[in-house]
């Protein structure tokens, strides 16, 4: 297929997944600022407020605030996957109690080509994740 | 590619027991995750939040096996101080009788009914971990109880946004993000991050056109620094020496706007006597300026409401050092508050506030002087409130998340602690940004 979009980037879980992309432009705050029962962000003012994440591939810039960033990965609701630019203690914590197929360190910046809605498949084994965009 | 020494692999395969094994795993695993290739022997200090024997949903340890580790002779390798009051409750320590809020998940429930207090406290698990050596410090600013803190360059595994830089920044030592059960008891730590000198040097330059020199604009100049950095470590500019309590109010803000664990402040703190040596001689790679209008909009972003009308008022984010508490008796003696007003600050320092005298002031004034939380980390506010007074940029972002229905949604006026003092004797909301 020629439309899907392949970067390389760096495994900072193993896995693979092929799943929905949830695009958020800002960065993501957890602790009380996450609803892990209803599976989506409660940071008021911003542009996620409570859009559901579940089985989601979750792209976002960077983390931002309390430990309980953490959160994002707990519960039957959590997203099937993550992508993000840079990667902090606080996503390391994520990646630990998620354990979900999660990439970082990338060639090139995913959210330039990822837009909420576009499939994007995370292949965290082999160093990858390969993008078909919704519109084509 | 993780490379473990002799040591570390005997631990990893149980040779030590199956408390240490499982401890290693966890840290062996977080080390892969965060692209370590090797752990570090800490010879600084431990925070940690406590009981948390679930070092994740992967890694458990039983309370028998904590029991049989102590009954052992089985210790925390480096000092251990205990962060807030036990998890999963948060409960406070101090003042609870007062804490009409209900319990998350579970509106039934007071933190002021006696047999939940008693619940969350956890006393089988801590009274173990104390003959292990915790020091049951319980605050998210224990630094300002520890009586021992790790000095310039050492090795330490802290776990609270705001001590990461406070551990970092502020003190010179270093920590990650990771202070937890397992890495206390193993004394060892991914290495990675601020572990390794060159990541602690500054990238990015920070200005501003207003000398920063009040509490409040600490804390605003610090959360408007963390949303335009981002994960970066920025040489901060422009502002006076911080006092103690300016310390605490920028490590929280810097840490809630953005994932900085690691600033400098050129002449101030340790690991920046010049603006080179805060870059490792390295040019900027951006230069930010945060102006008094970007100030002025962060300060609009903290507040968080349509009224003027205060139904309580919160100080203690992060929780009141002993000249906080001061300051405080010292506004409110002689005088009676309109609101429920509660204070937060680490429970060691309560006997310090009643042998001041300052306890005796604030229940004369109808203050609550609660320790070891705070709403955010409770969870919950008493019901009928929906509009509190604070002077966090920290606490008004987090404790809006509690309420995130439109049926109560709890509003946030934000500014200094004179304005919420003023709240709290009127009713009334009177800040603004001048």
């Amino acid at each position: 297929m020629a439309d899907k979009i392949r970067i390389k980037g760096r495994s900072v879980y193993p896995g693979c997944v092929e799943a929905e992309a949830l695009v958020s432009q800002m960065p993501l705050q957890g602790f009380t600022n996450v609803d892990v029962a209803n599976g989506y962000t409660v940071e008021r003012r911003h542009p996620l407020f409570k859009v559901p994440y579940a089985g989601k591939v979750l792209v976002f810039p960077s983390p931002r605030g309390s430990g309980g960033f953490m959160m994002y990965g707990f519960g039957d609701k959590a997203p099937a996957a993550f992508v993000y630019n840079h990667a902090t203690p606080l996503t390391v914590l994520l990646a630990l109690q998620a354990h979900t197929p999660s990439m970082t360190d990338f060639e090139r910046d995913p959210m330039e080509v990822i837009e909420t809605g576009d499939m994007v498949l995370v292949n965290a084994t082999e160093g990858y994740i390969e993008i078909t965009k919704k519109s084509m | 590619m993780l490379n473990l020494t002799d040591e570390e692999k005997r631990i990893l395969q149980g040779e030590e027991g199956r408390l240490k094994q499982v401890c290693m795993q966890y840290v062996a695993e977080m080390a892969e995750i965060a692209g370590a290739e090797r752990l570090v022997d800490l010879d600084g200090t431990g925070d940690t939040h406590t009981p948390a024997l679930a070092l994740s949903q992967h890694y458990q340890i039983t309370i028998d096996e904590l029991r049989e580790y102590a009954d052992n002779g089985g210790r925390f390798k480096i000092p251990t101080f205990a962060n807030k009051s036990p998890f999963p409750e948060c409960a406070p320590m101090h003042g609870w009788e007062e804490c009409h809020a209900c319990v998350r998940g579970d509106p039934d429930t007071m933190f002021s009914d006696p047999a939940h207090h008693k619940k969350a406290q956890h006393e089988e698990e801590l009274a173990i971990m104390k003959r292990m050596g915790l020091i049951t410090t319980h605050s998210c600013a224990n630094y300002l109880v520890m009586s021992y803190l790790p000095s310039i360059g050492q090795h330490c595994s802290w776990f609270e946004s705001s001590q990461m830089p406070y551990c970092n920044a502020t003190l010179g030592a270093r920590t990650n993000f990771d202070g937890t059960f397992a890495t206390c008891i193993l004394g060892k730590a991914p290495y990675y991050d601020m572990h390794i000198t060159e990541n602690r040097f500054g990238t990015i330059l920070v200005e501003t056109d207003r000398l920063i020199r009040t509490d409040m604009e600490w804390d605003v100049y610090g959360f408007a620094i963390g949303e335009a950095v981002a994960v970066h470590v920025p040489v901060v500019t422009g502002t006076s020496r911080p006092t103690t309590t300016q310390y605490e109010k920028f490590n929280s803000a810097i840490a809630t706007g953005g994932a900085v664990r690691m600033y400098h402040l050129p002449g101030m703190t340790p690991e920046a006597p010049t603006i080179e040596h805060a870059t490792g001689g390295k040019p900027f790679q951006k230069q930010v300026m945060i102006d008094n209008k970007v100030l002025r909009d962060t300060y609009d972003l903290l507040n968080f409401r349509t009224t003027d009308v205060i139904d309580m008022v919160y100080l203690g984010c992060p929780h009141l050092n002993i000249v906080d508490l001061m300051q405080i008796a010292f506004k409110v003696e002689g005088k009676k508050c309109k609101v429920p007003v509660w204070l937060a600050t680490a429970p060691w320092l309560h006997a310090a506030a009643k042998e001041q005298g300052y306890l005796a002031i604030f229940e004369k004034a109808g203050i609550t002087l609660t320790t070891g939380t705070c709403p955010a980390a409770m969870g919950s506010l008493p019901a009928g409130v929906s509009c509190i007074a604070m002077d966090s940029a920290k606490q008004a972002m987090y404790i809006t998340g509690c309420y995130p229905n439109d049926d109560n949604r709890i509003q946030v006026a934000y500014g200094t602690q004179d304005d919420c003092i003023d709240a709290a004797l009127t009713g009334r909301w009177r800040g603004e940004w001048r």
